[in-house]
């Protein structure tokens, strides 16, 4: 089992700036899931089912170069990880590579196995090397044991169910406004319900036996199977509208955790350039895709990815 | 079932603002503790909310009908309601958005006695809210304040001074006075408890900090010049009992802990305005607090720059807080 491979410059700029900060919120501890072709960040796609799962996937050449990889179970590798840990590794790495003049640092990173200072078990670690003119710095990270074989395809498993797409998506206009909405939101109560219409509107509601704290966000773009809003929906306050439309098989309806709603707002770190919310068939759980384009076009980055998703408290009607 | 038509005619109150966080920085100020319950008193001059504490602290938010946009109040008498303070200003919270204006419709009752809220700015995007009401509970305490005397005793300290001078009397803790001279004006803060700690304010000295002084006493004039006493612990100095009885004052006892919650939530907003919290000793030794909060407009919004360009003067909540002494068996009745 054998994995190096040199971070690029942009992939330092993506991890230290926007994915590792953005993935820190979702939970300490992740995976990573290298294989032949693509590296993975996963949350809770193994461990916890009642967590918000985040899967984040970049081609191999949008974070690294000179990328070798093998092992016995079809060049894939995976391990779990802190990820605090990592992210201080490669902020160090990148104060290093900065303060050394020259440009001809760069950062190597590689899986080993090393004896830990009073211990006789060697233990497994992702090693960080940045070698200047004058000086070589390595910082291990500590990693879990790789996953077997059978874990593996267990993971291969789950993140392939976790690749299906909502029919209906909308496109969120602001996620800053909307972090802060429901950020404010948590005070007032735990659940939340969101209905989603094929009309482009996006309804989030909190309901509790003292009060009734809901956003609607309308005329949204939607991707994917979409309708034409009813005329005599104009008039009507929101709580009718969505009803409405869950009862014409217009909109479906979910209820979630405020605290995971707000979880995967954190990923506006990453800086998207832009998130749609869906619900899965049958309810299953709520996702949250993230898009982001080409620097300077408004073509898809089809190198980069992250998704979330969201555990469905209640199936709600669907 | 809410379609607005119908909510119109049977409104009692129908009301917009557009500076939300004017409004929950106004309503803070008084939410000393998690949960509290409040009671709300519409009139055709404004909104009143009032909070207790077990008969010993009342405090009293003013927001005139000239703080909102659009005030229209329909009602016959005046209609009051219960709700939890906490949950209002965590709802009224979520309407506000940092560096942006927004505009809210408040509305009462809805068609199962609920206060609704909703977002006015755009058609497209709408925030909404109904809080249950409750029946009131009546006022367990009436808080009528009566001056002490012919003059009015008061001062005008900055709030933020006020407020750093009662975080800092935490540390003696329990017994808190409050001492006035005429010559040369001034007013102490003194707590005895773990320790001593006294906070003076000379009004020629600090004249930034204190801004205005009314007390012309005789008795304070002679003696040790000691009119008001805040004390909380059984155990004083001598010194200060025998003045007391000597002038057969009351012994007004306050808890440090409803003393503090005058100024414990006093939003950043007003420390930064600098504006000044009125003290004034009433009859029995009761204290009013009064604090100013803006509700002006935020100026962030450059493009909307009122033709006016300056704060609306006239867009300030009041507050006010009423501190009840606690009885004392030193006291002699006169």
């Amino acid at each position: 089992m054998k994995f190096k491979a040199f971070v690029t410059e942009n992939g330092v700029s993506l991890l230290d700036r926007r994915f590792l900060p953005a993935l820190d919120k979702m939970g300490k501890i992740c995976h990573l899931f290298l294989t032949r072709e693509h590296a993975f960040f996963l949350h809770n796609l193994l461990t916890s089912p009642d967590g918000i799962q985040s899967i984040a996937q970049f081609r191999k050449q949008a974070l690294f170069d000179d990328y070798r990889i093998s092992s016995q179970n079809e060049d894939r590798i995976a391990f779990a990880f802190d990820i605090s840990l990592l992210l201080r590794a490669v902020r160090s790495s990148v104060s290093i590579i900065s303060s050394e003049s020259g440009g001809a640092n760069r950062l190597q990173v590689k899986l080993v196995k090393k004896l830990p200072p009073n211990s006789t078990q060697p233990m497994p670690f992702l090693t960080f090397e940045t070698k200047g003119y004058k000086s070589a710095v390595i910082q291990d990270v500590p990693i879990s044991k790789p996953l077997s074989r059978a874990q593996l395809l267990q993971l291969q498993a789950a993140l392939d169910a976790a690749q299906d797409l909502p029919r209906t998506l909308v496109q969120v206009p602001d996620l800053n406004r909307l972090q802060n909405f429901v950020d404010r939101m948590k005070h007032v109560g735990d659940l939340l319900n969101v209905s989603i219409s094929k009309y482009g509107d996006l309804h989030l509601q909190i309901s509790t036996t003292l009060i009734t704290l809901g956003a609607e966000f309308r005329k949204l773009l939607v991707v994917g199977d979409k309708a034409q809003a009813p005329d005599e929906d104009r008039d009507l306050s929101a709580q009718t509208r969505s009803e409405r439309a869950i009862l014409m098989g217009d909109a479906q309806s979910v209820q979630v955790s405020v605290r995971h709603f707000s979880k995967s707002l954190q990923c506006h770190l990453a800086k998207p350039d832009c998130a749609f919310y869906g619900i899965a068939p049958q309810g299953a759980c709520l996702t949250v895709i993230f898009q982001f384009f080409i620097p300077g076009t408004r073509q898809t980055d089809k190198s980069i990815s992250l998704h979330c998703r969201l555990p469905v408290l209640d199936p709600g009607s669907s | 079932m809410s379609s607005s038509a119908m909510e119109a005619d049977t409104s009692d109150l129908v009301c917009q603002l557009d500076n939300v966080q004017g409004i929950v920085d106004a309503l803070s100020t008084v939410r000393w503790k998690r949960h509290q319950d409040a009671v709300v008193e519409l009139s055709e001059h404004g909104i009143v909310l009032i909070v207790e504490e077990t008969g010993c602290l009342q405090a009293k938010v003013y927001l005139q009908k000239e703080l909102f946009i659009r005030y229209e109040y329909t009602a016959q008498g005046r209609p009051r309601f219960g709700l939890s303070l906490g949950l209002f200003v965590d709802c009224l919270n979520t309407f506000s958005v940092p560096g942006h204006s927004s505009t809210i419709e408040i509305r009462y009752p809805g068609p199962d006695m609920q206060l609704l809220i909703k977002s006015a700015d755009s058609l497209d995007d709408c925030i909404y809210a109904e809080i249950r009401t409750r029946i009131p509970e009546t006022i367990s305490w009436d808080y009528n304040f009566e001056p002490a005397g012919s003059t009015p005793l008061s001062f005008t300290v900055k709030s933020a001074a006020l407020k750093e001078a009662i975080d800092d009397l935490e540390w003696p803790g329990s017994s808190i006075q409050i001492i006035l001279k005429p010559v040369p004006p001034s007013v102490t803060f003194r707590g005895e408890g773990h320790g001593d700690l006294q906070i003076d304010f000379m009004y020629y000295a600090n004249t930034d900090l204190l801004i205005a002084f009314h007390c012309e006493h005789q008795v304070s004039y002679r003696y040790y010049s000691i009119v008001f006493n805040l004390l909380y612990q059984r155990q004083h100095s001598c010194t200060i009992k025998s003045c007391i009885l000597f002038f057969h004052k009351h012994v007004d006892r306050y808890k440090y802990k409803f003393l503090r919650a005058t100024t414990s939530n006093i939003p950043s907003s007003v420390t930064k305005d600098n504006r000044g919290s009125k003290l004034t000793i009433g009859r029995g030794g009761m204290l009013k607090v009064q604090h100013l909060v803006s509700v002006a407009r935020p100026s962030t919004s450059h493009q909307h720059i009122d033709s006016a360009g300056y704060q609306q003067p006239s867009r300030i909540a009041y507050i006010e807080f009423f501190v009840k002494p606690e009885e004392d068996e030193d006291t002699v009745n006169d």
